[in-house]
């Protein structure tokens, strides 16, 4: 990777390890980068520390999403999911488990995948994509098991409600889709459709859906519409976030809600409608916001975008250093 | 005194006679005259007496003066007898001294000992009978013996004399008859001159090269050997040449004792001067001894580079003495007029025509770490400053000429001399030639570009769609500009590198184009950076379709490069600069709701989507053959 090629890449995907020691980035160029955190949250951490143990090519266009299951980290590349043994890929191996593709319909142009998530009751993986369609696969056959069909553009973003187990997408169309067992939706709903005077849309920017996030009753939607938060019953906007670009990310984390999009800094927002705080890093427009629960000893907040460098935040309110490609 | 006391007695006697002649006149009359002239008779008598006694005194004194005289005469001759004769035995003295101090001169001539004389000489001579007891006939027959051994070797050196002369004769004579011969020869050279050119083998014009060659110091020495060396066996258009002063080159050389004595003269004389005029500000001072650190040898190596469309690339190598470094200046010489582009004037600027021909070679700093003390000596602060007047000191022309400094790099390099400049020359040579030719082409693109017209060759035409609306402006441009400041975070610009801005329009939109072109063009791709000023300002910071077009011009080398040597880099750039910004334009009026009213730039790219990934990037990947637009 020569200095140009560093300064045009994105990152696009992040996934913890199983344990919480390791994080795997995903960019624009197919490469998959993993990187120890315990290694660069050491007290004696140098240079050589904040760049990835290892890196290698995984796919022939971008990855827009990884995954990482109890064994195995999934990836999405052009049209093709790849599975990496994390046993292997701490070793510095780089053989893919398995590498499945969805059925698509057109040959002409292969569709990108754009979200993956995890049915852990039925072991089903469930991704969507360019292709307009959500795909959903049986993580031990492999097999393909049903596409749920009904958005008229591609899909950008997947959620998944444990309790009623029900899927959440949001797509390029401006509709949230609500996809319960069967394969017909079980309720969707425009963002702007029949509410032009509805706070959260902003026709300046358009009416996709980039982001979607669920708490119980509660989901967070944005995009081109304003970042807001609504209650799933009433399907009605409770609260607009004023975050003056298009969010690509958001999660609930405890009583806050962190969101990343365009601009360089990571938003606290509060559930009232209030923005708390708004962090700044180092990408000048940010992707992907993970966030690491599982291990307490790394609790970490790790945010990447439009640069080739990746912010770690060990304490939520300020940038403590950045892992770079 | 006698007569003084008779003087006295008189007078007494007088006053006594009258003192009494009152009262004893009347009856000592008679008397009186009687006692008086008895009185009379005693003064004359004791007169008398008085002057004989004193008549006798002076006679007593003088008789006693002319015996002193007399002893005394005596004396005085006995003295004077005694200085004669020890005068004469001082003399006589200092005469046997001589005599016994002479040196005959027999004493000087050097004779052979005593038994060579006696085993040489002839029995005539020798008369040992007679010389061994008496001395003086010993010596006086050496002497015979000498003098007649003298006579010989003196008929001797007479005979050697009329031989010499007689072969000296000889030898002028053959010398003549030898410099009659010259001018012949001479006609002969001047007469084979045609044939030399005739046959291609210019052997005079090499002999006198290497005649003037044998005054070059050694590294231009070596680079003359090697680029003529490389110029036979490689590449038959490459020429090398000497020019400058061969007098003061010999000069130069001539041996130091001669110029030593000179100088200890002149610098007495010189002492005598200062005293006299006022000696020169030490401003002055320090400026001469610059100049004279500075100092060029007066010859210089002239290397002419002839490429395939007929454009000459001079360089003009120069030995700087003190410094030990050679310098480099260059010059191009064009078949058609280059004048025209004016923001291309810095491209063929002899200055920085050879920046960084290998990475990171600016040629502004001397590569000789020894020159930093000598500088320091003599107040130079920067070899920077002199650098425009001298040359450049590349550090390929440093190893052309042999120089191995200990300052280039970690690696140890084992060749030294001539195999070093050997090792190298290939290389720069191919080098220099790829950077004029580059140079060149980037010229006659610049001067189209900037009459808006993207000169695309032939071979890479299937890179772009045949309908391109966008067009172009070409700008030089000097001051910062804000959308450029990543570039200079990631330490991709440098000083050395050339820097454009070009104006793309399409209807009200105005795309901003910073380009830097590395001097190393086009083994180094220009450097875009983009901003856009379409209903608002945007930039590839703030935007990821910008930043997306950006990394489509600025990262597919091996699909813009183009046929080798790659000289439509630049071009092609730009050209898909265009295309991209096409794109942009159709594409966005699809994706923002059509408020507005009519669409300012209908869509005519085909494409199968607008937006793919969660940065709904647009397609900005031209497909040949079909002609559709996809995403990467």
């Amino acid at each position: 990777m020569g200095p140009v090629e560093l300064l045009h890449m994105s990152v696009f995907s992040q996934s913890f390890s199983p344990c919480g020691r390791f994080l795997a980035a995903g960019n624009n160029y197919g490469e998959i980068a993993v990187f120890s955190l315990s290694a660069a949250l050491s007290p004696d951490a140098s240079q050589a520390s904040q760049k990835p143990i290892l890196n290698f090519t995984a796919h022939d266009g971008p990855v827009f999403s990884l995954l990482s299951t109890d064994t195995h980290l999934l990836s999405a590349g052009n049209g093709e999911i790849s599975a990496w043994s994390w046993a292997e890929l701490i070793k510095k191996s780089t053989k893919a488990a398995w590498t499945r593709k969805p059925s698509y319909e057109t040959s002409l142009e292969i569709p990108e995948i754009n979200a993956m998530i995890i049915n852990p009751k039925d072991n089903s993986l469930i991704v969507g994509g360019g292709d307009n369609n959500i795909h959903i696969m049986d993580m031990e056959t492999g097999i393909f098991k049903s596409v749920l069909k009904g958005h008229t553009d591609y899909i950008h973003c997947l959620c998944f409600k444990e309790r009623e187990e029900e899927i959440l997408s949001g797509g390029e169309d401006g509709a949230v889709r609500i996809w319960g067992h069967t394969e017909i939706p079980l309720s969707h709903f425009q963002t702007c459709s029949g509410m032009a005077s509805q706070e959260c849309a902003r026709p300046q920017f358009g009416k996709w859906i980039s982001c979607l996030a669920t708490d119980s009753d509660w989901m967070l939607c944005g995009g081109g519409p304003s970042l807001s938060l609504w209650h799933l019953r009433s399907m009605s906007p409770t609260s607009v976030f004023p975050l003056p670009g298009c969010q690509r990310e958001a999660v609930f984390y405890q009583d806050l809600i962190m969101s990343v999009g365009e601009g360089p800094h990571v938003s606290h927002c509060l559930h009232g409608g209030t923005v708390k705080a708004q962090i700044p890093c180092t990408p000048s427009s940010l992707n992907t916001l993970a966030l690491n629960l599982k291990n307490t000893e790394h609790r970490v907040m790790t945010v990447g975008g439009s640069s080739h460098q990746i912010d770690v935040f060990t304490n939520f309110s300020y940038k403590a250093f950045s892992l770079s490609f | 005194m006698s007569s003084d006391a008779v003087k006295k007695r008189k007078p007494k006697v007088i006053r006594n006679e009258e003192g009494t002649p009152e009262t004893k006149r009347g009856r000592a009359e008679g008397e009186q005259s009687v006692e008086m002239e008895e009185r009379r008779r005693q003064c004359s008598v004791h007169f008398i007496t008085l002057k004989k006694l004193n008549r006798l005194a002076h006679m007593r004194l003088k008789k006693g003066r002319d015996q002193t005289h007399e002893a005394k005469q005596r004396v005085d001759v006995l003295h004077l007898q005694l200085q004669n004769l020890l005068y004469e035995v001082m003399h006589l003295q200092k005469e046997i001294n001589k005599c016994l101090e002479f040196k005959s001169q027999h004493e000087e001539i050097e004779l052979v000992s005593e038994e060579e004389f006696f085993q040489e000489a002839p029995a005539e001579i020798s008369r040992p009978h007679v010389t061994r007891d008496d001395h003086h006939q010993l010596t006086l027959a050496r002497l015979d013996w000498e003098l007649e051994q003298r006579k010989r070797l003196a008929e001797q050196y007479k005979m050697s004399l009329a031989r010499k002369e007689k072969i000296h004769k000889a030898i002028e004579q053959k010398r003549e008859y030898l410099s009659s011969l010259q001018p012949g020869l001479q006609n002969i050279m001047q007469a084979s001159l045609p044939v030399q050119e005739c046959l291609s083998m210019p052997f005079e014009q090499m002999q006198k090269q290497a005649e003037v060659a044998r005054h070059l110091p050694p590294p231009l020495y070596v680079l003359l050997v090697q680029a003529a060396a490389y110029g036979q066996a490689c590449d038959k258009t490459l020429s090398a040449s000497i020019s400058g002063d061969v007098d003061e080159a010999k000069a130069l050389s001539r041996p130091p004792e001669d110029s030593q004595d000179d100088e200890s003269d002149s610098d007495a004389e010189e002492e005598q001067q200062n005293t006299k005029r006022r000696r020169a500000t030490v401003g002055v001072q320090l400026d001469d001894k610059r100049k004279e650190m500075l100092r060029r040898h007066p010859l210089s190596l002239c290397v002419d580079l002839k490429c395939k469309d007929g454009s000459v690339l001079h360089l003009f190598f120069y030995y700087l003495m003190n410094l030990n470094i050679l310098t480099v200046k260059t010059k191009v010489s064009t078949t058609t007029d280059l004048s025209g582009a004016v923001s291309a004037g810095e491209l063929l600027n002899s200055e920085s025509l050879l920046n960084c021909l290998y990475a990171s070679d600016h040629g502004q700093e001397t590569p000789n770490p020894t020159n930093r003390y000598q500088f320091d000596k003599v107040g130079i602060t920067t070899f920077a400053d002199y650098v425009s007047d001298l040359g450049h000191p590349y550090v390929w022309v440093q190893k052309l000429g042999g120089l191995q400094f200990s300052s280039d790099g970690a690696q140890v390099c084992v060749l030294m001399g001539s195999a070093l400049s050997a090792s190298h020359m290939e290389r720069t040579m191919k080098l220099l030639q790829g950077r004029l030719q580059a140079r060149l082409a980037l010229h006659k693109q610049f001067s189209s570009l900037e009459h808006s017209i993207i000169p695309v060759s032939g071979e890479c035409q299937h890179l772009f769609p045949a309908k391109v609306v966008s067009g172009l402006t070409l700008v030089p441009v000097e001051q910062e500009l804000g959308f450029v400041q990543h570039v200079l975070k990631a330490g991709l610009l440098r000083e050395t590198d050339l820097f454009f801005m070009a104006v793309v329009e399409r209807g009200t939109a105005r795309l901003l184009a910073a380009v830097v072109v590395n001097p190393r063009y086009p083994e180094v791709m220009p450097l875009f950076s983009l901003s856009l000023h379409w209903k608002g300002e945007r930039s590839g910071r703030t935007e990821d379709n910008l930043r997306a077009m950006e990394s489509e011009v600025n990262v597919f080398r091996a699909e813009l490069q183009g046929p080798r040597p790659g000289f439509q880099l630049l071009t092609n750039q730009i050209q898909r600069l265009c295309v991209c910004l096409d794109v942009y334009l159709e594409m966005e009026s699809q994706v923002c709701d059509g408020s507005e009213g009519p669409k300012e730039f209908p869509r005519e790219k085909m494409c199968l989507r607008t937006a793919r990934g969660p940065s709904r990037l647009k397609p900005f990947k031209y497909n040949h053959p079909q002609g559709f637009f996809s995403h990467r």
